[in-house]
């Protein structure tokens, strides 16, 4: 049971300690572009080994959960994504601190975090078996057809020109094919070169493609990287909890679009993160400007991308199976401690399950102080650093995180290249979202593809492997609504007008 | 009748050039063992090439127009931020991360800086950026255990 003891349990001096040391760490290690929340917690595995599990797992929870929130920062101020999980953060995030609100928007991401890992960690407590059956009820079609779905945001990511976005996201998804191909390991688009063998790491690619244009345009010109404002603001955090709760919604269905997309092994935050802002930017009212600084954007990114965090713990406690990557660390080092993963851990180890839980929740609380005031900070060293200082060091940053994803100085080569390309294509409305969005969802869909196929020739079925699965179908219908409901809320607005004119 | 800038000539020519990357991308498709490595590359070559003829076709009926000016700036720095950050990267295999990241640290400096060097800045400025990429080094190499690259130059 979920009960009192396991919270006081989670409660000692010694819990604490370590869920603050996790959260703060987490987030310093996020905030640098390059290095991940699988990495910040594949660092400090070592030093959980000699630990009480519960311990060992709170204190890997608390840094799991605080990466991922630390990706906001370098998303808002640098337009950056600090973690793969913050790409939809810097869609708004980044417009809003040029607007000189970059405190503000931190603390809505800090909020959001904090409503999305509680919501998580509340799905983990309360619902983990029956919610770990999705896991299972997910094949390789339901992937495809997912990623598809994500695809469906080039419409809304196309700022301008929805052919400019189409053809971004084609070429996002041709990069992604080079290298190895995971199927058939055929060697493709390398043209012979060395350099693209290993293939365009994600993570390198969205520090190129989002923060190299930016250091391209910074270095041009001699004002401030972000507006400024004179005199301290404070954290703004009434202004933030007011419209919270007036986007409530938001916070609470993008929480419960990254639950169960933390749920699907190998989605991850970023799938969920797309996934919740699409919805956002579907459903949002008339006054909201998604794209140029709405903070709904954030709201929807960052809750769902800490939602993951619980979601993804649900298969991996639950069925053995890591819903995200940081999971499938976190569950090697499960076994180290001796735990063993399945349907009743939480009724022989319920003790440890519910414990840790209950430090996850209290790590996600102390995001709160501990992310307003790393944020504060973070946000008055970058509009306070003179310029000759700030450019130099964010390359500096980009170079050595692309480096350490892979320890590949191909890695950083391509991420310059790209970067530069970026700036350049983008000056010409070719923007880099659709081209990111592309990258990210390319492996998903084609190995999802090309798997189903597989099975669909070996059944004989290939048209009911991909159209005759209830989740695929539901999956199509709500892509098609997607698309096609501006369209037709368009029209039948002007019937409605024509007919009130007459 | 339209003028350049509102015609999106500039569009075109990206478009263009997409047209062309996804003629390589059909034409290298075509060397693998194996179809199921082609059918991916080959479909979106196919929506890249038909999305980028559509907007090239659009471009010649009046109908693309750019958006708003891109900003101006020196192009001479914006290029050798790009040209410093890939030399410096090219050379760290040969003189290790610390020969190389200084190095890039203080050209970048030079090339973003607009104000007047006073004697303040002389001082304070290289003491930073070499704080910055030392406690970097510190970071990465002897906590995160990344394997930064020593330099062949300095391997025996």
């Amino acid at each position: 049971m979920a009960g009192f003891e396991h919270l006081l349990a989670a409660l000692t001096p010694l819990n604490l300690a370590f869920a603050l040391f996790g959260v703060v760490a987490g987030t310093v290690i996020g905030a640098i572009p390059g290095l991940t929340a699988t990495m910040s917690v594949a660092i400090l595995v070592p030093l959980t080994f000699a630990m009480p599990t519960s311990s060992a797992l709170i204190l890997m929870g608390a840094i799991y959960t605080g990466a991922i929130y630390g990706g906001a920062y370098s998303a808002i101020l640098l337009n950056t994504p600090g973690t793969p999980s913050a790409i939809a953060t810097t869609f708004d995030g980044y417009p809003l601190a040029k607007k000189g609100d970059g405190d503000y928007a931190i603390t809505i991401a800090c909020l959001a975090s904090i409503i999305g890992g509680l919501i998580g960690a509340v799905a983990l407590m309360t619902l983990a078996p029956p919610l770990s059956e999705v896991a299972l009820a997910f094949g390789p079609v339901e992937y495809f057809w997912l990623a598809i779905f994500g695809l469906s945001l080039i419409a809304a990511l196309s700022e301008g020109s929805l052919i400019k976005g189409a053809a971004g996201g084609a070429l996002g998804l041709i990069l992604s094919c080079i290298g190895v191909a995971e199927v058939a390991g055929d060697v493709r688009l390398t043209f012979g070169s060395q350099t693209m063998l290993s293939g365009i790491q994600i993570v390198a690619a969205l520090i190129g493609l989002y923060c190299i244009p930016v250091l391209i345009d910074l270095v041009a010109q001699p004002g401030h990287h972000l507006k400024v404002d004179t005199g301290s603001r404070g954290f703004r955090l009434g202004e933030a909890l007011s419209y919270l709760w007036r986007d409530k919604i938001n916070a609470v269905r993008s929480s419960v679009i990254g639950t169960i997309v933390g749920i699907l092994p190998g989605a991850g935050g970023s799938i969920a993160s797309l996934v919740a802002y699409s919805e956002a930017r579907r459903t949002a009212s008339k006054d909201q400007a998604y794209g140029k600084g709405e903070p709904g954007g954030i709201i929807a990114s960052e809750s769902s991308n800490n939602a993951t965090v619980g979601g993804g713990f649900i298969p991996t406690l639950v069925l053995g199976i890591p819903g995200t990557p940081p999971d499938a660390v976190i569950l090697g080092a499960l076994l180290v401690q001796g735990v063993r993963t399945g349907p009743s851990l939480f009724t022989n180890q319920g003790e440890i399950v519910y414990t840790f839980i209950w430090g996850l929740i209290l790590a996600t609380i102390l995001m709160l102080p501990t992310g307003l005031l790393i944020g504060r900070y973070a946000y008055r060293t970058i509009i306070t650093l003179p310029k000759a200082l700030l450019v130099p060091a964010i390359a500096f940053m980009t170079i050595i995180g692309s480096y350490a994803i892979r320890n590949n100085i191909s890695d950083v080569i391509i991420m310059i290249v790209l970067g530069g390309f970026g700036w350049i294509i983008g000056r010409f409305g070719f923007t880099a979202s659709p081209i990111v969005l592309g990258l990210i969802l390319g492996p998903i869909a084609e190995s999802g593809f090309v798997q189903a196929w597989t099975i669909g020739r070996a059944t004989e079925n290939q048209m009911g492997m991909f159209f005759g699965r209830p989740i695929s179908i539901a999956i199509i219908l709500f892509t098609l609504f997607t698309l096609l409901s501006p369209f037709v809320l368009a029209r039948l607005k002007k019937i409605k007008e024509r007919a009130n004119a007459d | 009748m339209q003028t350049d800038v509102q015609k999106d000539t500039g569009g075109a020519v990206i478009s263009a050039f997409l047209i062309g990357i996804a003629c390589l991308v059909i034409w290298d498709s075509l060397s693998y063992m194996d179809g199921d490595s082609a059918v991916f590359p080959r479909t979106f070559a196919g929506v890249l090439i038909a999305a980028s003829l559509a907007y090239i076709v659009m471009w010649l009926l009046g109908r693309a127009k750019a958006g708003a000016a891109p900003e101006g700036g020196s192009s001479m720095r914006r290029i050798l931020l790009v040209v410093v950050m890939l030399g410096g990267t090219m050379t760290m295999p040969v003189v290790g991360f610390i020969g190389a990241a200084l190095p890039v640290f203080v050209a970048l400096t030079l090339i973003a800086m607009y104000d007047p060097w006073t004697r303040f800045r002389v001082l304070v400025y290289p003491l930073i950026g070499t704080a910055i990429v030392l406690g970097f080094f510190y970071l990465f190499r002897e906590i995160l255990q990344v394997p930064l690259p020593t330099g062949s130059l300095f391997e025996g």
